[in-house]
């Protein structure tokens, strides 16, 4: 066969077919792209979607063949939560230790960074180190020096003392982060405002302090969920049903499920993680970027 | 670092001011503790004593001699080992999926950094109950697509405890990777992308030529990090397993705990809580040389 196209037609089709080819590479690694996104949603989402799922479930469907949602939705877990167990007592204690701890640490730790990051001195190099070494120390090494103290000075068995010994991993944290934050506050700023009239304490309050803010709101959503999630102190600390923190007095749940059922301690797993959630949702760019750059950048 | 401006130079009981609850509450909370823990480590003493029988280095003897050591350091090595890579592989395959754009990506990044972000209780409460070998969902599906023949004890058996809790510790901390990762993929300039398409690059060679050495030092300095986190990582074990069954998941810091607080051994508790922040330090050490050598490319 003799072939009548013209070179220009034949080139004109040589071109359809790499554009053809193009459009079909970039559909096939669009296809690609979306199935692993799939993918990876269902994988690490489904325990989300179980436990909430879960907790509408009533008790006798949890025994039988599961389903993937609710036979009849119920809220009856999350009702039995708040009548027949500590639950809400225990939620309380949790806030109470977690704001503590965090306050705590943002007023200590706050001025502490100020004071680090506007002026130089002996040691602050070595100050600096020490804190970060504080954050990485293992909790098992100073629990068992901890819990003597705690004896001694009469404060077993209380919230105060879990509020106190958090602040022995919140405030390092704070120090470090709230130190970046300021340092990325220009000295400038204030020194106009001092140059104007104010005194330091006005210029920090009127410039600094604003300037700060997302960073405390960020540093402080750390050190909450540092705290709401602590174990380890809450369970050689505190023993009593009136004084157990979340972590704690969940864990005693498990391995209770003729007690405590899984539609219940499903439902307390949801009510646990609002808090985090919502603080996340409130501060989601911040953390996003503080949290990389807290943990990369030294 | 330049000295401080001129108007901030006077303060200088100030700075110190500033600092001393923060130096005082570390010096307390951190310094002197761990001072007693040094103390209590050459003593036999019981729990909740200060002072007992100096013994010299015989608890670091003992530690150092007896094999429940060493079970607790390879269980230590496995957990951290698995951990650890199987973290930084899902990590950066999950930081390269949300670095392209596609529609959802929100929802794909939200999903895939919620389980960093719900308290470690949650975690512990779902995946038990995905683990349960009657009521689970995990053996319900594995037997209906036919993996498994009969439930699995996760769990509760020796054979697959380890693998369980290290399936769960991936699945709750391979976000702190993404988030790492995903920060410095977004800082890559575009431009050398495109010169490198101009110039016919394939995608594997972007990724090798282009990526790579962007990624690399935050990709070490991010699996530094997460192998001295999960070397001391307490809560998730202890809640998951409690070190068992025969405790083929005891790590260090589980063997710690038991020691001090249920054999009321403290000498030898506190003589392996110092073994292990030597080990820890040691690791340390190398984060800070790969910091600075990071700190230097930039």
């Amino acid at each position: 066969m003799i072939d009548t196209a013209t070179p220009k037609e034949s080139a004109n089709r040589a071109h359809l077919r790499q554009d053809l080819l193009a459009d079909l590479q970039r559909f096939s690694s669009r296809f690609v792209i979306y199935m692993l996104a799939v993918t990876m949603v269902t994988a690490v989402g489904f325990p989300l979607y179980w436990m909430v799922v879960t907790s509408f479930k009533l008790p006798q469907e949890l025994y039988a063949t599961p389903t993937f949602l609710p036979v009849e939705w119920t809220l009856d877990n999350y009702r039995d939560l708040f009548i027949q167990t500590s639950f809400a007592t225990y939620f309380l204690n949790s806030l109470i230790v977690a704001c503590g701890a965090t306050g705590l640490s943002l007023v200590i730790g706050g001025v502490g960074a100020y004071s680090l990051s506007r002026f130089r001195f002996f040691g602050i190099a070595t100050f600096s180190r020490i804190t970060l070494l504080c954050y990485m120390l293992p909790g098992v090494l100073i629990v068992v020096p901890l819990y003597i103290y705690v004896v001694r000075f009469g404060m077993a068995d209380t919230l105060s003392a879990l509020v106190i010994t958090n602040t022995a991993f919140t405030l390092p944290l704070t120090l470090w982060y709230m130190r970046s934050y300021f340092n990325a506050i220009p000295v400038s700023l204030e020194e106009s405002a001092m140059v104007d009239g104010c005194t330091r304490l006005q210029a920090l309050r009127k410039v600094t302090i604003p300037l700060a803010l997302p960073g405390l709101v960020a540093t402080g959503m750390f050190s909450f969920n540092h705290a709401w999630n602590e174990f380890l102190f809450a369970l050689v600390f505190t023993s009593s049903e009136r004084n157990k923190v979340l972590s704690l007095g969940l864990a005693t749940w498990i391995g209770q499920d003729n007690i405590y059922s899984w539609g219940m301690l499903l439902a307390s797993s949801v009510l646990v993680t609002i808090p985090v959630m919502v603080f996340y949702l409130l501060v989601q760019r911040k953390i996003v970027t503080g949290l990389a750059e807290g943990a990369t950048k030294g | 670092m330049s000295e401080s401006p001129a108007a901030l130079r006077g303060d200088r009981s100030i700075a110190y001011l500033a600092l001393l609850p923060s130096a005082v509450l570390l010096m307390l909370l951190v310094a002197v503790p761990t001072f007693t823990v040094i103390m209590i480590s050459m003593q036999d003493v019981g729990i909740g004593e200060l002072s007992g029988r100096f013994v010299g280095l015989d608890n670091y003897v003992w530690v150092l001699t007896h094999p429940s050591f060493y079970q607790a350091l390879v269980n230590t090595l496995i957990w951290v080992f698995g951990c650890v890579s199987l973290d930084m592989f899902i990590g950066l395959g999950i930081a390269l999926l949300l670095n392209q754009s596609f529609t959802l990506r929100g929802i794909a990044r939200a999903v895939a950094l919620a389980p960093y972000l719900i308290p470690t209780i949650v975690a512990v409460l779902v995946w038990r109950y995905m683990f349960h070998d009657i009521v689970g969902v995990l053996n319900y599906l594995l037997m209906k697509i036919g993996v498994i023949e009969h439930s699995l004890l996760w769990l509760n058996s020796p054979g697959t405890a380890m693998l369980s809790v290290i399936l769960v510790g991936t699945w709750k901390f391979f976000p702190f990777v993404v988030l790492a990762l995903l920060g410095i993929l977004q800082s890559i300039p575009q431009e050398q992308y495109e010169s490198a398409r101009i110039d016919g690059a394939s995608a594997i060679q972007q990724f090798r030529l282009i990526t790579l050495p962007y990624l690399m030092p935050i990709f070490l300095l991010t699996a530094m990090l997460r192998t001295i986190w999960t070397f001391h990582k307490f809560d998730i074990i202890y809640l998951l397993t409690g070190g068992g069954p025969l405790n083929a998941t005891t790590t260090l810091p589980i063997f710690v705990y038991q020691k001090a607080f249920i054999d009321f051994e403290t000498g030898r508790a506190t003589a392996t809580a110092i073994v292990i922040s030597l080990i820890l330090a040691a690791m340390l050490g190398v984060y800070f040389v790969l910091i600075r050598r990071a700190e230097k490319r930039q």
